[in-house]
């Protein structure tokens, strides 16, 4: 296994390796998740499948936030995740767009609905909600039905005054 | 020209009925189809179904060019001020349908993003309920509204100024 001294390499940024259905988790510190990923990417997890972010407020965890990074070797097929610890107090962590250029749309989506920052991104805006958007949905503690959001349009009325009309 | 010509060939009415009666016969939809109800809409259009019978085959995609917008699918926050500049590009005299759940009153979309009925912010005449509505339930809708061009009044037509 390409990852299996991970831990080893890099003693300070890793928090712990477990195994969740036959594929590694790597826990890492959210400041070093570059070092990291950049090494995993020399062993041959070439491909960033997926990038997302989880809210730990229910769950408990490390920190709040844990942005997690799905890998895929594509020589091997085997696949791997590592989880970014970011604490709720400093909401940023380094940005992979320099090693995977698809991580640039992910952590937009990341960052317009959990508020994560990524330092070094070139283009960090909202990707999905309206730029003048306040507040990030996908938080837990986010009301569902959002705060008046969906009613702050102008009334559109007729411009004529149409007579009340039956059937 | 004699008295019988005059009966087989001339037609006494209103303007207003004549108007309407063109109106209501030659409805120009402009499409704002965001979600499935888009897709069933093309099935409107399509043999089975076929709005042409009712004149309104001529599917426009310019506002400026329509008078029936009909709104099919879900509208989120980020799509609303679309809807309302689409809307008020129309030209008068202009009609709105609500073409399904979504559209109408959010559906099952009970969030934050999605707008729980175009009506709230726009005038709407017909609503066609259905998840999507059956092309049939579509018809339905549109001979609903041509009802209701059928009845418009040229003394709507004047701006509140103006009376």
């Amino acid at each position: 296994m390409p990852h299996s001294k991970i831990k080893e390499r890099f003693p300070d940024a890793i928090l712990e390796v477990t195994e969740f259905a036959a594929e590694p988790i790597i826990h890492v510190k959210g400041q070093h998740n570059l070092t990291v990923l950049t090494a995993l990417k020399s062993d041959g997890y070439n491909f960033l499948a997926d990038l997302t972010a989880i809210d730990n407020l229910t769950l408990g965890g490390y920190e709040r936030f844990a942005v997690a990074y799905h890998l895929l070797c594509h020589a091997s097929a085997q696949r791997l995740t590592v989880k970014a610890y970011v604490p709720e107090k400093e909401l940023s962590l380094p940005s992979v767009e320099s090693l995977w250029k698809t991580a640039d749309w992910q952590e937009r989506e990341v960052f317009d609905l959990y508020g994560i920052k990524f330092e070094g991104h070139p283009n960090l805006i909202r990707i999905m909600n309206p730029h003048d958007f306040d507040g990030y949905p996908l938080r837990k503690d986010y009301p569902r039905l959002g705060r008046k959001e969906r009613s702050d349009f102008p009334v559109i009325k007729r411009p004529f005054k149409k007579e009340k009309r039956t059937e | 020209m004699n008295s019988d010509d005059v009966k087989s060939n001339v037609l006494t009415t209103t303007l207003e009925s004549a108007v309407n009666w063109g109106r209501k016969n030659s409805l120009w939809p402009m499409p704002f189809g965001t979600a499935c109800c888009g897709i069933e809409f093309m099935a409107v259009l399509a043999a089975r179904t076929d709005i042409s019978r009712f004149g309104a085959e001529a599917i426009r995609f310019s506002p400026r060019q329509s008078d029936l917008l009909i709104v099919a699918g879900r509208i989120s926050i980020k799509m609303m001020p679309v809807l309302i500049r689409i809307y008020e590009q129309m030209p008068e005299p202009k009609w709105v349908m609500s073409m399904g759940a979504c559209a109408s009153t959010g559906g099952v979309f009970d969030t934050y993003s999605v707008i729980q009925g175009v009506d709230q912010f726009i005038p709407v005449d017909v609503y066609v309920p259905g998840c999507p509505p059956r092309p049939e339930a579509v018809v339905e809708g549109f001979m609903k509204l041509q009802d209701l061009v059928g009845k418009e009044k040229f003394s709507d037509y004047t701006l509140p100024s103006a009376k």
